[in-house]
């Protein structure tokens, strides 16, 4: 059944992305899925199946002046990219996944170690001026270190750059995987996201806290807090680095089709589709827009203790307006 | 063993279709099955060829599609087509030219062949 969905999407890959050639290309997935269920319920094996339906389907030239095709193959000219495409395999694809999660491990972990380098001159520098000095080069050994991550990471992504580069394509089995494990990974985004947020939001807790509770410690007042501040800070910051690259490499796979041909809606049939345009613009600019208001309104009133509110209530409500404005 | 030659039949998919069409409104595969049967498996209508058919006499006012829940059950949505008044008028059409080409063809026809 699979070689037939990816034999009859690899006819359309290259069509024009119309209203009508996704109807036909629905109306003879129907057919063919109806003959092959028939044949498989008369006892023929699935390879005898599968070659009875391709042979008996046809040619798409039978279709061309039904769906306006020669139209829409004049247009194609104007709105499709006729250059060449660099196909991506299946390895291609995970390993690309595979470089960039690294990747973002790599540069994660070299952000954190360049916020939390400023742990080592704080938590020296009440030891006179040893320990500044040693402060000072426990400071630089991290920042060393992250900058020799940053360049490693770099070199792990580098053969990939001509997905960035060049204009390429994915084969409609490998689009249907991808979003597969787009779609698993998508939970985990979420949670990884929310605790880099938080720990960024919240860092500054523990030090307010213990200064309102213990005032007389210098130890705790200038050397504890502020460094749980940072280290909170990194590790939040190393948490959205690496959920947002490794989401990130996904999107730009699944975004790699030419979106004026059919093989553009690969691995996107999930997302929404909105009633109208502005209805599809809001809805894009609905999380900054909350996260926009939930920090001016943060930092203006400074109660953060309670503007979080905002998170579930929005949640709510763009569930709400997905289910009543998608078609 | 002889196959049909497309260029030939091709004039004729529609009066197959609107024949079956005539009896109750039908769906994409049940009617290249029908069509197989009814020409004892001599002709095996192509999956682009038959959609190109529908579109073209939807077009042309010769049939209706509607969507509709599948008659076995399976709570599978299909498209539906059935005939119109204009196709009937069209399939009536199709008969006459139809014997009339027969009528013209057979006169230069030799069973036998030419020596």
């Amino acid at each position: 059944m699979n070689t037939i969905k990816n034999y009859l999407e690899s006819m359309f890959a290259n069509m024009p992305n119309t209203p009508d050639v996704l109807k036909a290309k629905n109306e003879l997935w129907q057919m063919m899925e109806d003959k092959y269920t028939e044949l498989i319920g008369e006892g023929k094996t699935e390879n005898e199946a599968v070659g009875t339906v391709i042979s008996e389907f046809g040619n798409l030239e039978d279709l061309a002046d039904v769906l306006n095709l020669r139209n829409a193959f004049e247009q194609k000219a104007q709105t499709i990219d006729n250059t060449p495409r660099r196909n991506i395999s299946r390895d291609e694809a995970f390993g690309y996944i595979k470089d960039r999660t690294t990747n973002g491990l790599l540069v994660g972990i070299g952000v954190f170690l360049c916020i939390a380098s400023v742990i080592c001159p704080i938590s020296l520098s009440e030891m006179g001026r040893i320990g500044n000095a040693f402060g000072i080069t426990g400071m630089m050994a991290m920042i060393s270190v992250a900058i020799v991550l940053f360049i490693v990471a770099g070199t792990k992504t580098r053969k990939w750059d001509f997905i960035e580069h060049t204009p390429c394509s994915l084969d409609y089995g490998t689009a249907t995987e991808l979003a597969t494990e787009r779609e698993k990974y998508q939970s985990t985004h979420a949670v990884r996201l929310t605790i880099g947020i938080l720990l960024c939001a919240l860092s500054w807790v523990p030090a307010a806290v213990m200064d309102e509770l213990i005032v007389n410690l210098p130890l705790i007042g200038d050397v504890i807090t502020p460094s749980i501040l940072f280290a909170a800070v990194g590790v939040g910051v190393f948490l959205i680095i690496l959920t947002n690259k490794i989401m990130n490499s996904y999107d730009r796979l699944l975004g790699t089709n030419d979106k004026a041909t059919v093989s553009g809606n690969y691995g996107r049939e999930n997302e929404p589709v909105y009633i109208n345009k502005t209805v599809d613009t809001i809805m894009s600019v609905y999380w900054p827009t909350i996260t926009c208001v939930y920090l001016a309104y943060s930092f203006i009133t400074f109660n953060w203790f309670s503007s979080w509110i905002i998170w579930p209530i929005a949640g709510i409500i763009h569930y709400v307006l997905k289910k009543n404005l998608t078609k | 063993m002889i196959e049909i030659s497309s260029d030939v039949i091709r004039g004729y998919n529609d009066t197959m279709i609107l024949f079956i069409l005539g009896d109750a409104p039908s769906y994409g595969y049940e009617i290249s099955k029908k069509i197989k049967q009814l020409s004892k498996e001599k002709y095996l209508i192509k999956e682009t060829t038959l959609y190109s058919a529908f579109t073209r006499m939807e077009k042309n006012g010769f049939i209706e599609s509607f969507v509709s829940d599948d008659s076995e059950g399976n709570g599978k949505k299909r498209t539906y087509y059935r005939i119109t008044e204009s196709g009937k008028q069209y399939y009536r059409e199709k008969c006459e030219e139809w014997k009339l080409t027969k009528d013209v063809v057979e006169n230069f026809i030799r069973d036998n062949g030419i020596a």
